[in-house]
């Protein structure tokens, strides 16, 4: 048996090896290490770049800002050069000085950026951050086994949901739509508040089937679940698959929505590979190449010409501008996030 | 002369050589991080989400909070049960492996570790299109007339079990099938002809001189079973959170490095007590290890 194990071993370490140097021996003129949110930057865009300026780029990825943010600060400067955070986490990186300056001037498609989704709170002047992609958290129907017509966040508590709702794996977004459904701040910090949202949350709990953030979408085309409350991007895509089951609501007690931006990380060895990767990104072709895949709303309005159809008459894709203005958009709380935590430890238990 | 030149040339330094990157590997990646982790396990977090570093104990009265113990329980409730399951499957499973031939049992070990070479997460996604609503085995049942509904297997507490044994399985069944190979054959000639029947045998012979083995699987199991947060991710969709979910949440998304420090000592201070147990019942180190 010693004899089975160690010819596995010799023959495992063999094929890393093998692998491992033909890593190595490819010659690029450059290196550029993106960290994005999981399936949100395509390959496609990536090979064309890698081609066209020879630059390699490396893509690690993370599922949550926050994991961003514990990773940027616990790996060496220059581990990134870009992140992706979102709206309130440029905010917070930018007091916690991990960033370096966008400077616009230097990109040269910076100008095909719709001015609505620039000198947002969180950097008024983008003085770090360049929009990315934008979208929201809304509710998804599987319209061939729900029955009424959904329009409120109060309806997904029903008992008659039993085991059937995605929701996703995020306490900031889920502890807030529950907030909203009662009428308070989506980023209420309020104790007593808390405490009655915690007891909604448990009555939740049994309608909720699973807690996924990387690909909800799966549970929803797979008919495991009939109900969702995930990113608007995942519901576009269910759209896409089946138009005629799938349905996007926003809920009429409002919605949580987000901008994602590039950001330029303090310590970047490759800094000016970091900005050429981002101006190619902005590229009215490349950017209609990333939103046919990604269907998230794209700030990039000298692509919106380019936007294939598909994208423009998905209702979850492409969210009209009165829509989009209804969302909300998360805040920084401080130490008061510990709460939330309580509120979801107790919910996930 | 005070100073034997030749001994420290012939011992000395090939040992100091021998031994120092072992030892600063240890001191380095194993030492100093736990070290740290200890010492934030008594430290607070400021506004900014950073650690402050004064003293307090109240992440250790945290661990007593209701909903904490409450995920503890069911942790160990899901390791217990996956260790149990692992010894019902692994014992049967090792014992044939030492009475077949050669070859089979070489088929039986290349079986067993042959999963190993793909991805743990994508053989547990597998789980997902076997078990799922719409998934191979509903759409069976449903077809052969078991059932008319689909049966909710996945993202269920059971879901979490059948994960963490598929997962642990071998742990379980290498120093099993170590000991038994190891039995002396006998001391089972000797209980029949004393006759002993095979039940009795197996009682009163095979099984305590095998227990060593079973209590080293036990804990090879038990240990990591408490700790593989993205078994209950993806099996139990969330909703089983076991003492990994809560650490690694902790570290990722709640920023409270403090709290996840002290969820981790305490996890620690499980798998000494563990291990203790285990040396003072008689068992060797070198056997957890060895595999």
């Amino acid at each position: 048996m010693k004899k089975t194990v160690f010819v596995l071993h010799a023959v495992l370490s063999v094929v890393f090896m093998a692998f491992f140097s033909a890593c190595s021996r490819s010659n690029f003129a450059g290196e550029v290490s993106v960290f994005v949110w999981e399936d949100y930057l395509p390959e496609s865009a990536i090979v064309a770049f890698e081609k066209e300026t020879g630059i390699r780029v490396h893509v690690l990825t993370y599922n949550s800002n926050e994991s961003m943010l514990s990773k940027v600060k616990g790996s060496p400067d220059g581990t990134y050069d870009i992140a992706v955070p979102g709206d309130y986490m440029v905010k917070m990186m930018t007091e916690q000085g991990l960033l370096e300056e966008m400077k616009t001037e230097q990109l040269t498609n910076f100008k095909n950026l719709d001015l609505a989704y620039l000198g947002k709170y969180f950097d008024p002047d983008n003085k770090y951050s360049i929009p990315y992609m934008a979208g929201g958290v809304a509710i998804i129907v599987n319209k061939t086994r729900v029955n009424e017509k959904i329009v409120s966040l109060n309806q997904l508590f029903d008992p008659k949901y039993k085991d059937s709702i995605v929701i996703l794996d995020d306490f900031r977004i889920n502890v807030g739509a529950v907030a909203r459904s009662l009428g308070y701040s989506f980023n209420t910090t309020n104790l007593e508040e808390l405490s009655i949202i915690s007891q909604k949350m448990e009555e939740w709990k049994p309608n909720i089937k699973l807690r996924d953030s990387g690909t909800p979408k799966s549970a929803m085309l797979s008919g495991e679940t009939t109900l969702g409350l995930i990113w608007t991007g995942e519901i576009a895509l269910c759209i896409e698959a089946n138009s005629s089951d799938f349905e996007v609501v926003f809920p009429q007690e409002g919605f949580h929505v987000f901008l994602d931006n590039f950001v330029l990380l303090k310590g970047s060895k490759n800094i000016d590979n970091a900005r050429k990767f981002i101006d190619f990104i902005l590229r009215p072709d490349i950017s209609a190449m990333i939103s046919a895949e990604h269907p998230y709303p794209n700030p990039n309005k000298a692509a919106q010409a380019l936007l294939p159809d598909s994208f423009k008459n998905n209702p979850a894709a492409n969210i009209a501008s009165d829509v989009f203005a209804r969302g909300i958009y998360l805040e920084d709380i401080g130490s008061d996030v510990s709460k939330y935590d309580d509120v979801w430890t107790k919910f996930t238990r | 002369m005070l100073f034997d030149k030749t001994k420290f040339t012939s011992k000395t330094v090939p040992l100091f050589v021998m031994v120092s990157p072992a030892t600063a590997w240890l001191v380095l990646l194993i030492a100093i991080p736990l070290l740290y982790i200890f010492v934030i396990s008594f430290c607070s977090t400021t506004e900014s989400h950073n650690i402050a570093f004064s003293f307090t104990l109240k992440n250790y009265i945290k661990l007593f909070d209701r909903t904490i113990l409450s995920i503890y329980w069911n942790s160990l409730s899901v390791s217990v049960l996956t260790a149990v399951f692992c010894v019902l499957i692994a014992y049967p499973f090792a014992y044939i492996m030492v009475k077949t031939s050669p070859l089979k049992r070489t088929l039986m070990m290349v079986g067993l570790m042959l999963p190993f070479w793909t991805n743990s997460l994508i053989r547990l996604y597998s789980w997902r299109t076997l078990l799922g609503r719409n998934g191979y085995v509903n759409d069976f049942l449903i077809y052969i007339g078991v059932i008319n509904e689909p049966i909710e297997m996945m993202f269920t507490r059971s879901a979490v079990v059948l994960g963490m044994v598929y997962t642990l399985l071998p742990f379980m069944v290498l120093p099993i099938f170590a000991v038994i190979d190891k039995l002396d054959k006998t001391l089972i000639e000797a209980s029949k002809d004393l006759g002993a029947n095979f039940i009795k045998t197996f009682c009163y012979v095979i099984l305590p001189l095998t227990a060593p083995g079973i209590f080293a699987g036990v804990i090879m199991v038990f240990i990591p079973s408490l700790g593989l947060f993205f078994v209950s991710d993806l099996m139990g969709g969330g909703n089983n959170q076991i003492i990994g979910n809560l650490i690694s949440r902790q570290f990722k998304e709640a920023f409270n490095w403090p709290f996840g420090a002290t969820l981790s000592i305490m996890l620690i201070a499980i798998t000494i007590f563990l291990v203790r147990v285990y040396t003072k019942k008689g068992g060797k180190l070198d056997e957890l290890g060895a595999v």
